[in-house]
C-alpha cells in the first residue's frame, strides 16, 4: 500500500515536472533576476558606471521618491473603485442572465464582446468617446440635458479618473459577470424550490443561498479583477498618457525600464508591485481556502 | 474536482504554447554576422526601419540591390511606433546583438545611443564639405560630441498652416507674432465657421515637447546652454510659456491638453480652427480630396514671441546609424547603403514616393520635387531655420520632465514658474 502510494506521488511529480521546468524558466527566473537586478545600479545609457551593486538603495529611494507615492496611490484608488464598481454591474449583469428568458444566448454572447476587443483598441475608442469635440460622451450627455456644453473630459484630475475607470468598468465587468454566471449555475435548484416551501422571500433566497453559494467563485473573479486592475498598464498608457495624475504605478515602472533605460530603479519598483499583488493573492487565497475548508 | 480537471486540459497547450514562443524567439537571433567575408559573396546586411516608411523604404532597398552586387540588404521591418523601435534597438543593441547592421533612429534618440557606446562614428567617411551639402539643422541631429555618429536620412519641420479664405476676407496679411494672431481672434470668430483662433498638440506625450522648444526659441530663449547645462528657468521662457498657457485658455479647443496630431488636424480638417501648427505632412491631408479647407490652406513660419526674433521650427525625422558592435566587412557595407540613401537621386525618389523632407539641400531646388510639393518654396526658409530638441544622451529623461511639468502648468495644476524650476532641477540632476 504504502509503495503504491509512493510511486503515485512519484509519477505526480513527473507528470509535473515540465509544467514546473516551464514555471522556473518564464516565472521564477524572471522574478529573481528581477530582484537581483533591483539591487544594482544599472542604467544602460551609462556602462561606463560597471554597473555596481548598491543593496537596498534603490528600494529607499522608491520611499523618498514623490511620484513613486503619487502613483501607487493612484492605482489603489483606481484599482478600489474599479473592482467595486465591477462586482456591483458583473453581479447584476450575471443575475439577469441566469434567468431564463427568450434570446438568453445572444446576450451571453453579445456581454462579451467589451471583453473580447484588445485594451489598446478599446482606448482608443474611449479617447475618442471623451474627444471635447466629436465624443458621444458629451453627445449623450447634452442630449440628456446634463450638460449645456461639451466638455474635455481627459483634461482635468477629476475627469481622467472617472473616464478611465468607466472604460475599464466597461471593459472587465463581462468577465466579472461570466465569472459570477459559472458560480450561480453550479447552485442546485432544488434549494430554492425548498426555501420556497419554507416560506422564504426570493431576498431571504438571495442572502441565505445565492450569496454563500457564490462566495468562492466570487472571491476567484475578484482576486483576478483586483491583481489585473493593480497592474492596470495599456489602458492608461493609451488614453492619458499618465497625464493629470493617472500614471499607474506599471506606467512608472515601464518609464524608468524602458524609456529611461534605468533597470536597476525600474527592476525595484517592478518587484514592489509584485509584493503588492503577491500580498493581494495572498489575503484572497486565505479566505478562499477557508471557504474551501468549511 | 472540476478545477482540476481544468488545469489537465490547459497545462500542455500552456506548456505547449511557451515553448514556440521560445523557439520564436530563438529565431531572432539567427546572425548575419556569422558568413564569411569572402570577396566574391557578397556582404548581407540587415537595415531595420518601421513600418510608417515601409514601401518606399522597400523600393530603395530593392533598387540599391538590383543596382550592385558588392552588397545585398535585407529589411527587417518594426511596427510604426516610436516607442516600440527604441525599445526594439536598446534590446538588441544593449546585449551586443549583430543581427541588425543599419538602423533608421529618431532624431532624439541619437545621443542617448551615442553615449552608450552603440553607434559608430561616421566622422571619417563625410567630410566637411559633404556635410554642408546637407540642411545644418539636421546635421546637427547627427552629431553628438562634434563626432558625426549618424547620418540624416529624411526630415521633418513643423510649419503655421492657416486659412487662407479667412484671411482673405478680413483682408490681413498672415502676422508673424504670437499676439499678432490672437489679436484676430475677435475678428475671425464665425468668417467661415471658424471657432477656435489656434490649435496645436499639447498632450502628455512627445508632440507637447516638440510645441513647447518652439515657444521657447521664438521667444529667443534655450533648453540647454552651448555646453549642455540646463537654462529652463530663465524669464524669456517663463515668458515664452504663458503664451502657450494663454492659447490653450483662450484661443484654443478646450481639449487642446489632450490632443495629439490626429486630434488637433480634425479640428483643422474640419473647418472649425483659423490656424495649426502641424508636421509639413499635413499639407497633402489638408488638401486632400474631401478635405474641407482643400485650397483654403496657405503655410507660414511659426509666430515669434515679444523677445524672439527668428522663427525656429522643431525638427523630427529620421537618422541613419550603424550598430557598432558588426565587423569591419559588414560596417563597410552598412557606409556603401547609406551613401547611397543619401545621394541626390535616392534624396529625391524618397520624396516623391514618400513625400518625406529631403536633408539635401538642392532636392527642395529641384523641378520635379517643388510641383509635386508646391509649398516647398516656402517651406526650405522654415526647415532651414530648424532647430533640434535638446541633445542630452538622457533625452528621454529630459523629454520626460518637460512632459509632466509643461503639461501640468498648462492643465493649470501647478504654475510655470514651479514648472520650469522643476524642470531645470531635474535636467541639473540629471547632469552631475
Amino acid at each position: 500500500m504504502k509503495s503504491l502510494q509512493r510511486r503515485e506521488t512519484r509519477d505526480a511529480w513527473l507528470m509535473m515536472l515540465p509544467a514546473l521546468v516551464v514555471l522556473l524558466v518564464i516565472a521564477v527566473y524572471p522574478i529573481l533576476r528581477t530582484f537581483w537586478l533591483s539591487l544594482h545600479e544599472m542604467v544602460l545609457t551609462d556602462p561606463g558606471s560597471g554597473y555596481p551593486f548598491v543593496g537596498l538603495k534603490n528600494y529607499t529611494d522608491i520611499f523618498r521618491d514623490a511620484r513613486a507615492g503619487a502613483s501607487i496611490l493612484f492605482t489603489f484608488k483606481f484599482t478600489i473603485a474599479t473592482v467595486v464598481l465591477e462586482l456591483i454591474v458583473g453581479f447584476a449583469a450575471a443575475l439577469i442572465m441566469n434567468k431564463t428568458f427568450k434570446g438568453r444566448g445572444l446576450v451571453r454572447a453579445a456581454i462579451l464582446i467589451p471583453w473580447a476587443i484588445p485594451t489598446t483598441v478599446s482606448a482608443l475608442m474611449w479617447k475618442f468617446i471623451y474627444n471635447d469635440q466629436y465624443g458621444l460622451f458629451n453627445d449623450v450627455l447634452y442630449r440628456l440635458g446634463l450638460i449645456d456644453g461639451y466638455k474635455a473630459w481627459l483634461a482635468t484630475e477629476g475627469g481622467t479618473f472617472m473616464a478611465l475607470v468607466i472604460a475599464d468598468v466597461w471593459k472587465t465587468a463581462p468577465f466579472m459577470a461570466l465569472l459570477i454566471l459559472a458560480g450561480l449555475q453550479m447552485i442546485p435548484g432544488d434549494l430554492y424550490e425548498s426555501a420556497k416551501i419554507d416560506g422564504a422571500n426570493s431576498f431571504q433566497a438571495f442572502v441565505k443561498i445565492t450569496l454563500p453559494m457564490v462566495r468562492s467563485t466570487v472571491l476567484v473573479a475578484l482576486l483576478f479583477r483586483t491583481i489585473d486592475a493593480f497592474r492596470v498598464f495599456d489602458l492608461v498608457s493609451v488614453m492619458t498618457g499618465g497625464a493629470n495624475g493617472s500614471e499607474s504605478v506599471s506606467l512608472y515602472a515601464y518609464a524608468h525600464l524602458m524609456k529611461f533605460l534605468n533597470f536597476g530603479y525600474g527592476s525595484a519598483v517592478s518587484v514592489l508591485i509584485f509584493l503588492f499583488v503577491f500580498g493581494i493573492s495572498l489575503i484572497y487565497m486565505k479566505s478562499i481556502g477557508k471557504d474551501l475548508a468549511s | 474536482m472540476k478545477l482540476f480537471k481544468a488545469k489537465k486540459i490547459w497545462m500542455p497547450l500552456i506548456a505547449a504554447s511557451l515553448v514556440l514562443s521560445l523557439t520564436a524567439c530563438g529565431g531572432n537571433s539567427t546572425q548575419s554576422g556569422a558568413e564569411a567575408p569572402d570577396t566574391d559573396e557578397p556582404v548581407t546586411i540587415t537595415f531595420s526601419f518601421d513600418q510608417g516608411i515601409g514601401q518606399p523604404a522597400q523600393t530603395l532597398i530593392d533598387e540599391y540591390n538590383a543596382s550592385q552586387e558588392k552588397y545585398i540588404v535585407e529589411s527587417k521591418i518594426l511596427p510604426q511606433d516610436a516607442n516600440v523601435v527604441h525599445d526594439d534597438f536598446v534590446n538588441k543593441l544593449a546585449s551586443g546583438d549583430t543581427s541588425v547592421d543599419v538602423m533608421a533612429l529618431d532624431v532624439v534618440y541619437v545621443a542617448e545611443f551615442a553615449s552608450a557606446g552603440w553607434l559608430t562614428d561616421l566622422t571619417q567617411y563625410f567630410d566637411q564639405a559633404t556635410q554642408d551639402l546637407y540642411l545644418p539643422g539636421t546635421i546637427e541631429t547627427a552629431t553628438y560630441n562634434e563626432k558625426l555618429v549618424a547620418f540624416p536620412w529624411f526630415t521633418n519641420a513643423s510649419a503655421l498652416f492657416y486659412r487662407k479664405d479667412v484671411l482673405e476676407q478680413l483682408g490681413v496679411e498672415p502676422p508673424t507674432t504670437y499676439q499678432g494672431w490672437m489679436d484676430l481672434q475677435s475678428q475671425v470668430q464665425g468668417v467661415n465657421d471658424v471657432q477656435y483662433t489656434s490649435v496645436f498638440q499639447a498632450a502628455l506625450s512627445e508632440a507637447l515637447v516638440c510645441n513647447w522648444v518652439e515657444y521657447v526659441a521664438n521667444n529667443g530663449g534655450e533648453i540647454l546652454d552651448a555646453n549642455g547645462n540646463p537654462v529652463v528657468n530663465t524669464e524669456n521662457n517663463i515668458e515664452a510659456t504663458q503664451i502657450m498657457l494663454d492659447l490653450v485658455k483662450n484661443y484654443a479647443p478646450e481639449g487642446v491638453t489632450t490632443y495629439n496630431e490626429p486630434e488637433s488636424e480634425q479640428v483643422f480638417l474640419d473647418g472649425k480652427a483659423l490656424f495649426i501648427r502641424d508636421w509639413s505632412g499635413f499639407w497633402s491631408q489638408a488638401n486632400k480630396e474631401g478635405s474641407k479647407v482643400k485650397d483654403k490652406v496657405g503655410v507660414t513660419s511659426l509666430p515669434v514671441g515679444p523677445k524672439g526674433t527668428e522663427s525656429h521650427s522643431t525638427l523630427g525625422g529620421l537618422n541613419l546609424v550603424i550598430n557598432n558592435a558588426i565587423d569591419d566587412a559588414h560596417k563597410e557595407a552598412a557606409i556603401d547603403f547609406i551613401k547611397y540613401l543619401s545621394s541626390e537621386s535616392v534624396q529625391k525618389k524618397m520624396n516623391l514616393i514618400a513625400a518625406q523632407p529631403p536633408v539635401l539641400k538642392s532636392v527642395y531646388q529641384d523641378a520635379e520635387v517643388l510641383e509635386a510639393n508646391p509649398f516647398y518654396a516656402d517651406f526650405y526658409d522654415i526647415i532651414m531655420n530648424g532647430k533640434a530638441r535638446p541633445m542630452s544622451p538622457q533625452y528621454a529623461r529630459v523629454s520626460d520632465s518637460i512632459q509632466r511639468n509643461i503639461h501640468a502648468a498648462l492643465a493649470e495644476n501647478i504654475d510655470i514658474k514651479t514648472a520650469l524650476d522643476t524642470i531645470q532641477s531635474d535636467i541639473e540632476a540629471l547632469n552631475k
